[in-house]
């Protein structure tokens, strides 16, 4: 295969990856913070103690992080194709991607939360701070540096899983490699493709770093 | 017709607090008033139960039993919040939020009770050149000194114009000369605003310089209140006594001289800890009882670091003999 056919497959593919993985990242960073919140609120010793809401929340998120990726793309297959009317391509890759993220941003955050200092949380309530003020003014803003580093994390994972959606129609830079290194053994093809992934993942993660620090005044 | 004085600033009826699972109470059937206008400290040692006053106070605790009232208003849910704006808190360890800006953080007490930004922000900025800090308006926490992070800790206390003042050791995390300008800061505005100031301390030092009535707790108990020059010349509690001991600058006791006539108080334990770093022995009361003036040969000697368990500490005794040959090591 020549350059001028390499160069539009790959930039392609880049771009699938990214339609699959951006959006995803966005929704599960949404979802995943305030299921993280939940779980910092309603720990015992939180802000709103509810032991039992805490237990079952925590169950679910530990169930969702040790599900294979893999397998949870299958399971997920009629809720695909409930939301996106179809279970192949990139834009039905997105649903399991979400949900695969949605319990590993959920973990980050509430590590991230439980790491702003009591201290700071208890002059917040003492000004007479409302729960959602708490959250919102201090908890959030304080913990940002640590919710930008694990949005990066959580990035640099979804572009790996959105790989191997790739492998199973979803398009994009694993279904290239599969494509063309695996079914066809164009070995310069494959190197190619995991070289556009190298990249990728290091520019999210330089950037990721970037603003992470510029942004932490501590 | 007479009108009814001013209620205290605040008034602890029969309080008891006990922590979760915690066999002893923190606080335990405290009752106390804290006039309007005072500087009162609250003193104690580690675990007496000073920050837990201060948390059921700011509404971070509730009771078990007993009430407070703040301003002549009974503490409850339904008063808490307005409470709370009339109460300024100022931590220890500062408490300031290191993603926010110094003016930022000293507006978060009016952002929280949607005071317009322009406003907050005036007033913010009046604050810090109140505590001498308009210039670094536009810095963060990390980039101050801790003397000026309690700066802005007190302006963000007071930005809300409160009447109450509460300041837990917050002069205990600093150096003494640092801890020296605080004290001042908060006593001028405690006068130019007219505030009652509340200042928890384990230091007698701070009493001493900067309260006009003191209370003294000791296991969740309070044992003695009053005020300060009162109680400083005459503690009527072991506790204060204790307190006042070990605060007393040591004695200018000499290598080789004796003293007669002493009490152990007089002493105060900083001096009685380089006695007995340097092997004094005292001498028994009884012995100068009789009027001789010979010095009794061991075992009638007690060294000074033994003085607590004889129990010669409350009884008094005759004269302390440092040692001649032992050079006073400076620390
Ligand atoms: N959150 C808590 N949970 C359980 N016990 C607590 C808690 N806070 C304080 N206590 C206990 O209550 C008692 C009083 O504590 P408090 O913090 O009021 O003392 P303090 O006088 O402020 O001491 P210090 O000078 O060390 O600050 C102590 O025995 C302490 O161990
Ligand atoms: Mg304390």
């Amino acid at each position: 295969m020549t350059w001028d056919v390499l160069w539009p497959l790959l930039w392609q593919a880049t771009l699938e990856t990214l339609w699959m993985v951006l959006p995803s990242a966005l929704i599960a960073q949404i979802l995943g913070t305030a299921l993280g919140a939940v779980l910092t609120l309603t720990r015992p010793g939180g802000l709103r103690p509810q032991a039992v809401v805490y237990r079952g929340l925590d169950a679910v998120v530990n169930v969702g992080r040790s599900l294979p990726f893999i397998i949870l793309l299958v399971l997920l297959i009629p809720l695909t194709r409930l939301i996106t009317g179809t279970s192949i391509g990139s834009t039905a890759a997105t649903v399991p991607l979400t949900m695969a993220a949605i319990p590993f941003v959920a973990r980050l955050v509430d590590g991230a939360l439980r790491d702003v200092p009591g201290g700071v949380v208890e002059a917040a309530r003492a000004m007479g701070a409302s729960t959602a003020q708490t959250v919102f003014k201090v908890l959030l803003p304080e913990a940002r540096p640590a919710l930008v580093h694990g949005f990066t994390v959580m990035l640099v994972s979804l572009i790996g899983y959105s790989a191997m959606a790739g492998a199973i129609g979803g398009g994009g830079l694993g279904d290239v490699a599969i494509r063309y290194g695996y079914q066809r053994f164009e070995t310069g093809v494959m190197i190619a493709t995991v070289l556009a992934l190298l990249v990728l993942v290091q520019a999210v993660q330089w950037l990721g770093d970037r603003i992470a620090t510029r942004t932490d005044h501590r | 017709m007479s009108t009814a004085p001013p209620p205290p600033a605040l008034e602890f009826s029969r309080v008891t607090k006990t922590y979760p699972g915690q066999p002893q109470a923190a606080l335990q059937d405290l009752t106390l008033r804290i006039p309007r206008g005072s500087r009162t400290g609250i003193i104690g040692r580690s675990g007496a139960g000073k920050s837990t006053l201060v948390r059921l106070i700011s509404g971070l605790e509730t009771p078990d039993l007993g009430h407070i009232q703040v301003q002549g208003q009974p503490l409850t849910p339904a008063t808490l919040k307005q409470l709370q704006a009339r109460t300024g808190l100022v931590f220890q360890h500062f408490n300031l939020l290191a993603q926010r800006s110094v003016l930022h953080n000293v507006t978060l007490p009016l952002e929280l009770r949607g005071t317009p930004k322009v406003l907050r922000e005036r007033r913010a900025r009046e604050l810090l050149q109140l505590v001498g800090l308009e210039a670094l308006a536009g810095r963060y926490p990390a980039q101050l000194s801790g003397g000026q992070k309690q700066r802005v800790g007190i302006a963000r206390a007071l930005v809300t114009d409160p009447d109450l003042l509460l300041a837990d050791e917050a002069t205990s995390a600093l150096d003494p000369e640092t801890s020296a300008g605080l004290l001042t800061l908060l006593t001028e505005l405690q006068r130019e605003r007219d505030l009652t100031l509340i200042l928890v301390t384990h230091q007698l030092e701070v009493i001493r310089a900067a309260t006009t009535h003191v209370a003294v707790l000791d296991q969740g108990r309070l044992v003695e209140a009053g005020e300060t020059a009162s109680v400083l010349r005459q503690p009527q509690s072991a506790v204060t006594r204790a307190l006042l001991d070990a605060h007393r600058p040591e004695h200018p006791l000499l290598a080789g001289e004796t003293l007669h006539h002493l009490t152990l108080p007089d002493l105060g334990a900083a001096t009685l800890d380089r006695l007995a770093r340097q092997r004094a022995r005292i001498v028994r009361a009884e012995a100068h009882a009789l009027g001789v003036d010979v010095w009794l040969t061991a075992p009638d000697h007690v060294p000074a670091a033994e003085l607590g368990r004889t129990g010669l500490g409350g009884t008094g005794l005759s004269g302390i003999e440092t040692p001649r040959l032992i050079p006073e090591v400076s620390a």
